[in-house]
């Protein structure tokens, strides 16, 4: 890290400049109601400062028009125009890649290719630049809401439900996302970033995730290692070559090449992770992983340095 | 054996002899205005004595130079930096840092008041190059510290020194 100047690597989470094709059509809907809405309420400020200088009663026909005509004409274009929006953001094309976006209290678990090699990495979607990909959205837990308001409209995950919708991103770079559904205390702190990649990176990083867990090749890189091994770790997270098959919290592989913690949340790093670590609960108010602030002051350390490594 | 007194050093010999000399110096004095040896050492004590007695009218706190400011001075710290640097290095997960955007972690001390402190850590005396030092490599001087080495550069923790400084040190 570089200090300060990589503030500007974060994604950022805006609908009003769009970098795929849900959000284009969103954003295509909110401006022609923002312009209608603006003309509306001039007209009616006009209608108004009319009544007010006249002194004698206008025709009916100004009640009929402004009243009902104007209003049915009105809606009537807006319903047309969000229904074939809608259909726009929730249109899913069978023949696309699928990527599974499961959300848990506070986190999503994230599956390239779920039929085949199953490739899983946590709260941080890559996505192929100009590709169409179907995103299956499932939940583990209660109600939560997928939203990259730069990227695609918003979607619910429901329990016993796979919500899909299929987006094409145009815009290579990170954009960030949220939980856009209340689903309890640290609903606020379930966020997400999208990176989206040229075809050849994003293969590279399919590879990745195919391939073990960066080895720990120093003392203190092992020392964090068999800590991970034996303070419990392994119950919940996986790192492939070390520790297979824990699902119940995010999948640690490739965590240091992650930009954030936390799920989006904080800034990468050994600082960021040993206070984690050690008080979860304090940052993450009703995550379901138990602060560990048993371990011993070097084994803390030698494990923030050993997860921080993997990259 | 007795001889013939010299002449006699009486009190009134010696009244005399002053007075004469006192008499010839006026004279001289007031015949060379310019060359007043009295004069001249009476007006360089008064000028010294007038140093003596501003020095003392403008009071010791004003005058002495503000060797707080100056114990806490870090050589090339920017403190607006060195804030921004504690978000990037993520000391607010186990600090609560005031000024610092959502540093209120409890893994560790608060770091509010830390330029009234006698020691970092208990280990290293609170002074510039020490708290540096500390925040580049704190397990280098307490092997049993849960502080990570954050791989901090020295001009990053030259900044911090500074913003950990601001804090408290007037309260
Ligand atoms: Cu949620």
């Amino acid at each position: 890290m570089n200090g300060p100047s990589t503030l500007d690597t974060y994604g950022s989470q805006t609908s009003f400049s769009s970098a795929g094709t849900g959000a284009d059509a969103t954003l295509v809907l909110t401006t022609a109601m923002s312009v209608a809405a603006a003309v509306i309420f001039l007209l009616v400020m006009g209608a108004v400062w009319l009544a007010w200088r006249r002194d004698r009663p206008g025709s009916v026909w100004w009640i009929w028009g402004g009243g009902v005509i104007l209003p049915v004409i009105a809606l009537g274009t807006l319903v047309v125009a969000s229904t074939f929006t809608l259909a726009a953001i929730g249109r899913v094309d069978d023949g696309a890649p699928v990527i599974e976006v499961t959300g848990h209290q506070y986190w999503w678990d994230i599956v390239h290719d779920p039929e085949g090699r199953a490739l899983r990495d946590a709260n941080e979607i890559v996505l192929p630049l100009n590709i169409p990909v179907t995103l299956s959205l499932k939940t583990e837990d209660v109600i939560h809401s997928f939203w990259v308001p730069s990227i695609a409209g918003k979607m619910d995950m429901v329990p016993g439900r796979i919500n899909r919708m299929t987006v094409t991103a145009t815009e290579a770079g990170r954009f960030r996302g949220q939980c856009a559904e209340f689903c309890g205390l640290s609903h606020p702190l379930m966020a997400f970033e999208v990176v989206v990649l040229p075809q050849a990176e994003y293969d590279a990083y399919l590879e990745d995730l195919r391939s073990e867990a960066r080895d720990a090749d120093t003392a203190q890189l092992a020392r964090g290692r068999d800590v991970f091994l034996n303070e419990g770790c392994i119950a919940c997270h996986a790192i492939r070559g070390v520790a297979e098959g824990a699902r119940l919290g995010p999948d640690l592989s490739r965590i240091g090449a992650r930009a954030t913690l936390g799920a989006g949340m904080w800034r990468m790093n050994v600082g960021n992770l040993a206070g984690w670590i050690a008080d979860v609960q304090d940052m993450k108010p009703g995550a379901q992983m138990p602060s560990y602030n048993h371990l011993s002051g070097p084994d803390l350390r030698a494990v923030a340095h050993y997860l921080a490594s993997l990259k | 054996m007795q001889g013939k007194p010299v002449v006699p050093l009486t009190l009134a010999g010696v009244a005399a002899l002053v007075l004469v000399a006192i008499t010839l110096v006026s004279v001289w004095s007031l015949a060379h205005p310019q060359r007043d040896p009295v004069g001249n050492a009476l007006a360089a004590m008064g000028a010294r004595l007038d140093g003596v007695r501003s020095w003392y009218a403008q009071g010791p706190v004003e005058a002495s130079p503000d060797w707080q400011a100056m114990r806490l001075n870090v050589p090339g710290g920017d403190a607006a930096r060195g804030r921004l640097a504690m978000v990037e290095y993520g000391c607010g997960a186990c600090h609560v840092i005031p000024g610092v955007a959502s540093a209120r972690g409890t893994v560790g001390p608060s770091l509010d008041g830390l330029a009234r402190r006698a020691y970092i850590a208990g280990v290293l005396t609170n002074a510039p190059g020490d708290l540096t030092r500390w925040l580049m490599n704190p397990p280098l001087f307490s092997p049993e510290t849960a502080m990570p080495n954050l791989g901090v550069t020295e001009a990053d923790a030259a900044d911090m020194a500074a913003y950990l400084y601001t804090l408290g040190p007037d309260a």
